[in-house]
């Protein structure tokens, strides 16, 4: 069994404008690779090129120029859809359908038949806590609701990925995290996730790997905590006499000295110690040791404007 | 084949609750019931033509109106409301996606016609005593004709916008209609040159000839005669068939090249 679950080879998929408009390049050159068991986190903006990239990998739309490959096969054999699922941007079902009927419709999609059907259908009512509304029509379900119409949708064939496109955006907080501890513990029985998104919640938080996507390119790829690594922590001290000045700098970072008070900006990176030894050898006082830690968010934007600047 | 049919099942609860068709098929019921009123106005056995062609005019018109305006939304509806991006991400071929809107459709007529039909019978025998086979055969004819026009509807809606579809669909169910007879004067007049000929002749052989279902309507082809009931029944039928067949597979051609 492959160990990529998803790959896509200098993906590219140009929308020719009508008319007055012009071509675009919705994903251009894309280089992807997800491994199986991980939460991939697929970043950007709105207009990315997230959706368009999601749509060629379920075989929607089909690539201008590269090749996409799920789970090992070209993507869109609908063969290889028992093996996967997905979620919808928006997502809208038969609104006239109760939850329950809407169910049974994708698990007859799916050939799973009666009784292991209804017992199915049950439990991920259960599961996602539609159980008392299961009866009535979906026009009648909230927004939050409908998302997890959407999400038991996902998870009735029991799939080894699961492809969700903004799940999170429109929903109200608590939302977010039943949707994060429910992707958590899809992690913990070993499915991969695939999760776009243009905007960061906790949800984002818990990718192992993240790429960020801005105007159809890939600019940034990696794990988390490596590209929020570079990190830095300031140390504040008092009474620091002038000749342990030398010795911090030479350890690198930012350092000023004023009237005997030191500020230390020192990168992340185990030398922190160093610094602190120093000063109290010396005879200085430490008032403080802050870390500063790069968030996701800060990634997200540094990675976009530096794309926006090129 | 247990896609198609969920497909199929899903498409005809929605055509099923779709306020403008239950008007159409409401407004149609209830001329039928009606119809028996207008007896009076012909004397003598006219008073059986009358009523028979009323209620098969009414019931072929219901059928087209129904056929055209479910069939042009059904596949573009599906793609503007996104509920296509979770059935073909299932593991659905495109083309039991087409055919199961397809059986949905002609399920829906089916139920339609059901209806029509029995009302027009219970209200030909008030008015006419007796039952009339007739009336079966031509419900069928027109139940054949529809679900005909629902596949031209649907091979076009796998490529253009419902507005266009209404005007091509139109257009194809009048000239289907009207182009048999046109040839026939035509080819009697022999004034008419080849140059005018050939091109009628060959869009009355490629359009489909909607006229075919109409014999059992006295009053649209008064002076026809069938000699042989069953060769008649079974050739129209079967050209409805392989007609439908070859629009189902060339709408799956189109639409598995289609991107949503
Ligand atoms: N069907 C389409 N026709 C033309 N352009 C499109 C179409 N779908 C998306 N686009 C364009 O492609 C780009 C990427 O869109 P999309 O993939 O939806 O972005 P995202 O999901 O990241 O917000 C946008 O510029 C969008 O306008
Ligand atoms: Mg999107």
């Amino acid at each position: 069994m492959s160990e990529i679950a998803i790959k896509t080879v200098n993906l590219t998929k140009r929308y020719s404008g009508l008319w007055s408009k012009q071509p675009v390049d919705a994903v251009k050159n894309l280089n992807l690779e997800v491994h199986r068991g991980e939460i991939f986190g697929f970043l950007g903006p709105n207009g990315a090129g997230k959706t368009t990239t999601i749509k060629v990998l379920l075989g929607i739309i089909y690539p201008t120029e590269g090749e996409a490959y799920v789970l090992g096969q070209p993507a869109g054999d609908p063969k290889n859809h028992y093996k996967i699922s997905y979620l919808p941007e928006n997502p809208y079902f038969y609104d006239y359908m109760t939850g329950r009927e809407i169910l049974t419709f994708y698990a007859k999609l799916f050939g799973i038949a009666e009784p292991e059907r209804s017992k199915r259908v049950n439990e991920l009512l259960d599961r996602v806590g539609l159980s008392r509304a299961a009866d009535q029509p979906l026009r009648t379900y909230s927004k939050g609701m409908q998302q997890r119409i959407g999400l038991a949708q996902c998870l009735i064939n029991d799939p080894q990925l699961l492809i969700l496109d903004e799940p999170t955006a429109g929903l109200d907080p608590i939302a977010h995290i039943d949707i994060r501890d429910m992707i958590l513990d899809l992690r913990n029985q070993g499915k991969t996730l695939f999760i776009s998104s243009h905007q960061l919640s906790d949800v984002e938080r818990v990718c192992d790997r993240v790429a960020i996507l801005n105007r159809g390119v890939m600019v940034q790829l990696g794990r988390i905590e490596e590209l929020l690594a570079g990190g830095h922590v300031e140390v504040i001290a008092d009474k620091v006499p002038d000749n342990a000045v030398e010795p911090i700098r030479q350890l690198g970072g930012k350092v000023s000295l004023h009237d005997g008070r030191l500020i230390v900006e020192q990168p992340d990176n185990g030398t922190v110690d160093r610094v602190i030894d120093i000063v109290r050898a010396a005879g200085g006082h430490i008032i403080s040791v802050k870390p500063y830690r790069r968030t996701l968010e800060d990634l997200f934007v540094e990675t976009i404007q530096g794309g926006k600047n090129a | 084949m247990n896609a198609t049919f969920a497909i199929a099942g899903a498409t005809f609860g929605e055509a099923v609750r779709k306020r403008i068709l239950m008007v159409i098929l409401l407004v149609a019921l209830l001329i039928i019931l009606i119809s028996p009123a207008f007896e009076p106005f012909a004397a003598g056995r006219g008073a059986r033509t009358l009523i028979i062609s009323f209620g098969f005019g009414v019931i072929q018109l219901a059928g087209t109106f129904i056929a055209i305006i479910m069939c042009t939304s059904m596949i573009p509806t599906e793609i503007e409301r996104r509920t296509i991006y979770t059935i073909l991400s299932k593991p659905v071929q495109r083309y039991q996606f087409v055919l199961g809107k397809f059986f949905g459709a002609v399920g829906t007529l089916g139920f339609m016609y059901l209806m029509m039909g029995i009302v027009f019978l219970i209200a030909s025998r008030m008015a006419l005593g007796g039952f009339d086979p007739q009336i079966l055969r031509g419900l069928l004819m027109f139940f054949f004709q529809s679900s005909l026009l629902a596949a031209v509807v649907l091979f076009f809606s796998t490529f253009v916008s419902p507005l266009v579809n209404y005007f091509l669909s139109g257009g194809v169910f009048l000239m289907g209609n009207l182009l048999s007879s046109f040839l026939e004067t035509i080819q009697r007049n022999p004034e008419v040159t080849p140059i005018t000929r050939i091109p009628v002749q060959l869009l009355t052989v490629i359009l489909p000839n909607f006229a075919n279902f109409n014999v059992q309507n006295p009053i649209i082809n008064p002076e026809q005669m069938l000699t042989d009931e069953t060769a008649y029944l079974v050739q129209t039928i079967g050209y409805a068939i392989v007609y439908i067949a070859l629009l189902l597979v060339a709408s799956m051609l189109i639409f598995n090249q289609r991107e949503m």
